[in-house]
């Protein structure tokens, strides 16, 4: 009888614990253009994103090879030379909301995420990104953006298009979250 | 003169080879051949098995999958739970029920660990 209660208990705590909202076609798009030249930019459709929403905890991973260029030869080069997907074929992110509770989610609210971006083999810390969230009937919105260094993550630039291609690169990220 | 002609046509010819070259087409997984045709469960197989010896086989290759959808989304489908088919447009829902079984050809893109999926996309449906 005891060990039925145990049992019990373990599996009302367990889904307790699987409060989590996840997408799979979720949108990340990044840009690296300067003014006047060709746009360096893409646009990746597959993201996969979780958060938990007991303790704010997310996580989000990409496939680099998922990023998607208006130019196929920009696209042909950024695979090979710069992301270099064949040997580093993800992109991940992982992290925690800071305050974020469901009781205080109101329709529309502000948080800061808190985590590290792991990109061609390399990790970077990324410190208080300003996200908004919308909730909806069991559905969180979640959207934002942030600034990174083509540099930071080990990606050289070569002399003869460094004037073409930014090194400060802004991306942004949508999230349509459904509770699991 | 006849010369003066023959430089300017190769000139052209050149630049628009050069032309070609840089706004080329982006591949097309549609029209393109299948590099492996199999089963989503023989593909889930051998993706637990060795998941980095699988993702270097198949990766951005053009591949062909059967199963049973399990879930329909405005732009995805899941077979069999673990493989993630993404669309470039919105899926035809009158044309595919769940449940029933389909082909889908795809590009891989990666093994996704936090799912155990599979993912492709630039997705079509063979029947």
């Amino acid at each position: 009888m005891k060990k039925l209660v145990y049992l019990l208990v373990i599996i009302s705590l367990n889904t307790f614990a699987q409060n989590k909202y996840l997408t799979k076609s979720g949108t990340v798009n990044f840009e690296a253009s300067v003014p006047s030249f060709e746009e360096v930019k893409a646009s990746n459709n597959a993201v996969t994103a979780i958060i938990n929403t007991d303790n704010g905890e997310f996580a989000a991973l990409t496939f680099v090879k998922g990023f998607r260029f208006k130019n196929a030869l920009m696209e042909e080069h950024f695979n090979e030379n710069y992301a270099e997907s064949d040997t580093y074929p993800k992109a991940t992110f992982k992290g925690t909301i800071k305050d974020f509770s469901m009781e205080t989610l109101k329709t529309t609210s502000t948080f800061e995420i808190k985590g590290t971006l792991t990109f061609h083999g390399k990790t970077k810390p990324l410190d208080s990104v300003v996200l908004n969230i919308t909730r909806a009937e069991g559905v969180l919105n979640m959207t934002g953006n942030f600034m990174t260094n083509a540099s930071d993550f080990d990606i050289k630039i070569p002399k003869i298009v460094k004037n073409k291609i930014a090194n400060d690169i802004e991306v942004s990220f949508k999230f349509e979250l459904k509770k699991k | 003169m006849k010369k003066k002609l023959l430089i300017i046509l190769a000139l052209v010819f050149i630049v628009y080879l050069g032309y070609n070259y840089i706004y080329q087409d982006h591949r097309n997984i549609e029209t393109e051949q299948a590099a492996y045709i199999l089963s989503s469960e023989v593909i889930n197989k051998e993706f637990l098995q060795n998941a980095a010896e699988s993702q270097a086989k198949y990766l951005n290759k053009t591949i062909e999958i059967s199963g049973t959808i399990t879930e329909i989304n405005a732009i995805d489908l899941t077979l069999d739970d673990h493989v993630f088919c993404l669309f470039a447009d919105s899926i035809a829902k009158n044309a595919i029920r769940l449940n029933s079984k389909i082909t889908v050809k795809g590009r891989c893109i990666g093994y996704d660990d936090l799912l155990e999926q599979i993912k492709l996309d630039q997705c079509s449906i063979i029947n």
